[in-house]
């Protein structure tokens, strides 16, 4: 499992559901991490303002405090740990209220393993150290080197491709829209029409595509990255 | 009232009635009285038009050793009584009886003292006259009477005078009768208006400040009711809300813990097993959360509250998010044609009726078929499209394919029949239409149209 590709990260799960979180466990424990489990939100705070765990999944209906309300108190102290909410009811209110406590990324119950996986992966990677290299299928990406090799050999990317691949690889089973696209690559040069990054993408998955990797068209909206899915 | 013809107590009627008869009769009353005070003056000053004739004539009685006679040349007693209009006749009669001049046909003159006289009615000739004796102090009687012809146009002309008025009075207070109670009941018209115009999720109170005095404790009690009403739709939200929680987490834990069982090593037979109780997880969270979305679509609760300017291209993006993994693993195209297309609703009800149409679409679309969602303006109107290449839906079906649990017969996909009915309830709400176009076997097109933004 691609999860694997980063070990021992120390994750916190705060559910209050015995199955759901037991599931949870079990999944990023197979992976390799070192995951804690906390059925209340007060045990959760406190198991939060002593350990600095690198992800926290936070169920929103907790017995005591709320969800929300751990979220606060963890980012009151400045606590640099990824979130990602769990929520079961409504799903537009719950997100805009979870991101605006500082929620890195949202989950609407029930949520298939794949998905759940992929969210955790992308907030994991996110807060990458520099320099660290990543694999996905046969795509190796040394992010400070900027190189891409496929099945060890290196492949030749433009600073445009490069930064379209940082942005998909950050944000798999993601669709990304050719606005969203756009405006992350302004900083690299200068502004790109919706054509320009059509060109762009085809050229990337020509390049990457070998690796067993792929980048779907999503007809007149944007694109979505498949990598690492199984 | 126009909508209950049997009903028994309309405040305009009753206060019309009494309004409309009061000053009637009040316009009767006063124009007879005017009528009567009037011809009576008339009559007076005509009587006392008799006394003087009445008082010379008497002057000129000599009485010397012929007896008693008139000493006036007969053109002066003529030019003495003489009148326009009436015939005036007249009498001079001794104290016993003798008539000393003028006409032998006149009623008897009352009993009187000397030097004393009175009017009274009688007749000569057929026609009715009124008449003055006057006893002179010598004892002898003097009678003038005339016939009623300028009292009789002078009544008739009184009685006009007094009519007309007394007409455009009725005339004009039952006109302003009806204006004031129409103007009197208007906060109650404008009250109804209100009420009527509003949506049937809408309980926020009636302003009381606009409700008159008398009707405020009527508006009071109702406002009552609308908030417990509104209380209790609150606790219903609120249920709603720990239901989904309720609902959605034990699923949640039941899909993950199916979903690692099948990343094991499982036996066929096994895997098939877990393979459909997976899919009838995954069914019963879609059931969940469709009639979650359907009870929520239909709480009374905080209507108009959460409406707020959203455009649909935001909502179509969104679900770009949602579906397309989806799509991809069904092998569907799922497309977006979007244009930015604003309007006043409720963002969550709004994604779930795109959910909705979205997972319709796929589920009934074959592989390799095309999903196309579309936003826009269109004549004014924010518009939201649906287009899938999928067996279409039959004409006779389009309309029953609204109700709840309804599906249409042989066809294949686990749907629960509730999507397009949430669809509805929720187009219903936001007041826009929704609409299928659709040739059978060549996809259907469902097209929602929302009142453009103010």
């Amino acid at each position: 499992m691609s999860v694997t590709l980063l070990p021992h990260m120390r994750m916190l799960v705060v559910e209050d559901d015995r199955l759901l979180a037991d599931g949870l466990v079990t999944l990023l424990s197979r992976a390799g991490h070192a995951v804690d489990h906390a059925a209340t939100g007060k045990y959760a705070d406190s198991l939060l303002t002593r350990t600095a765990y690198d992800l926290l999944v936070l169920d929103v209906g907790l017995p005591d405090i709320d969800g929300f309300e751990v979220l606060r108190r963890l980012r009151l102290r400045r606590s640099p740990t990824s979130v990602l909410v769990l929520t079961a009811r409504d799903a537009v209110d719950d997100r805009v209220h979870g991101l605006d406590l500082g929620a890195d990324d949202y989950l609407t119950k029930p949520f298939s393993v794949t998905e759940f996986e992929a969210r955790v992966r992308a907030l994991l990677r996110r807060n990458l150290p520099l320099g660290t290299t990543l694999s996905i299928a046969g795509l190796s990406i040394d992010q400070s080197a900027k190189r891409v090799r496929i099945h060890d050999k290196p492949v030749d990317l433009t600073p445009r491709e490069w930064a379209l691949l940082e942005l998909f690889v950050t944000r798999p089973g993601r669709v990304l829209s050719k606005e969203q696209i756009a405006e992350s690559l302004l900083n690299v040069d200068g502004e790109l029409s919706p054509n320009a990054i059509e060109v762009h993408v085809s050229r990337l998955r020509a390049k990457i595509e070998p690796a067993g990797v792929r980048i779907r068209t999503v007809r007149g909206f944007g694109y979505l990255w498949e990598g690492a899915d199984e | 009232m126009r909508e209950r013809p049997l009903a028994t107590t309309s405040i305009r009627r009753r206060l019309l009635v009494f309004l409309v008869g009061a000053l009637l009769l009040m316009g009767v009353v006063a124009g007879g009285v005017t009528y009567w005070v009037a011809l009576r003056s008339a009559n007076d000053a005509y009587d006392r038009s008799l006394l003087d004739p009445a008082l010379d004539i008497a002057d000129y009685i000599r009485i010397d050793s012929t007896g008693a006679h008139l000493d006036l040349p007969q053109k002066a007693l003529e030019v003495l009584v003489y009148d326009h209009a009436d015939t005036v006749i007249y009498q001079v009669r001794s104290d016993n009886g003798v008539i000393i001049n003028g006409d032998a046909d006149l009623p008897p003159a009352p009993e009187m003292g000397l030097d004393e006289h009175q009017f009274f009615d009688g007749s000569s000739r057929g026609q009715r006259i009124r008449l003055i004796a006057y006893r002179a102090p010598n004892g002898y009687v003097v009678q003038v009477g005339e016939t009623l012809n300028k009292r009789d146009r002078t009544a008739r002309e009184l009685l006009l005078a007094a009519l007309v008025p007394t007409l455009l009075f009725a005339a004009a207070s039952i006109g302003l009768a009806w204006l004031g109670v129409a103007r009197g009941l208007r906060p109650l018209a404008h009250m109804r208006t209100e009420l009527l115009g509003r949506s049937p999720r809408d309980l926020r109170p009636i302003a009381e400040a606009s409700a008159p005095i008398e009707i405020a404790p009527v508006v009071d009690a109702f406002n009552e009711l609308l908030r417990q009403l509104q209380a209790s739709s609150t606790m219903q939200q609120r249920f709603l809300a720990d239901a989904a929680h309720q609902l959605r987490t034990p699923l949640a834990g039941l899909q993950m813990h199916l979903e690692l069982m099948m990343r094991r090593d499982l036996a066929p037979d096994v895997r098939s097993e877990v393979q459909r109780m997976h899919g009838a997880t995954i069914r019963a969270s879609r059931l969940a959360n469709q009639l979650l979305a359907l009870a929520k679509a239909e709480s009374v609760a905080d209507q108009g509250k959460r409406m707020e300017e959203v455009d649909l291209m935001t909502i179509a993006g969104n679900a770009a998010q949602a579906w397309s993994a989806m799509a991809i693993e069904r092998h569907i195209d799922l497309g977006f044609a979007l244009a930015p297309a604003p309007v006043l609703g409720d963002p969550s009800l709004l994604t779930e009726l795109l959910d909705n149409l979205i997972d319709n679409a796929l589920r009934y679309t074959p592989a390799e078929g095309a999903v196309t969602v579309g936003t826009g303006v269109r004549n004014g109107k924010p518009m939201l499209t649906v287009e899938d290449t999928g067996p279409g839906i039959a004409a006779p079906e389009r309309a029953k394919v609204f109700e709840r649990f309804y599906r249409i017969a042989g066809t294949k996909g686990d749907g629960s029949g509730l999507g397009l009915a949430i669809v509805k309830e929720i187009v219903d709400r936001h007041k826009g239409f929704v609409a299928i176009d659709s040739c059978e076997g060549q996809g259907a097109r469902i097209c929602v149209s929302f009142p453009g933004v103010a």
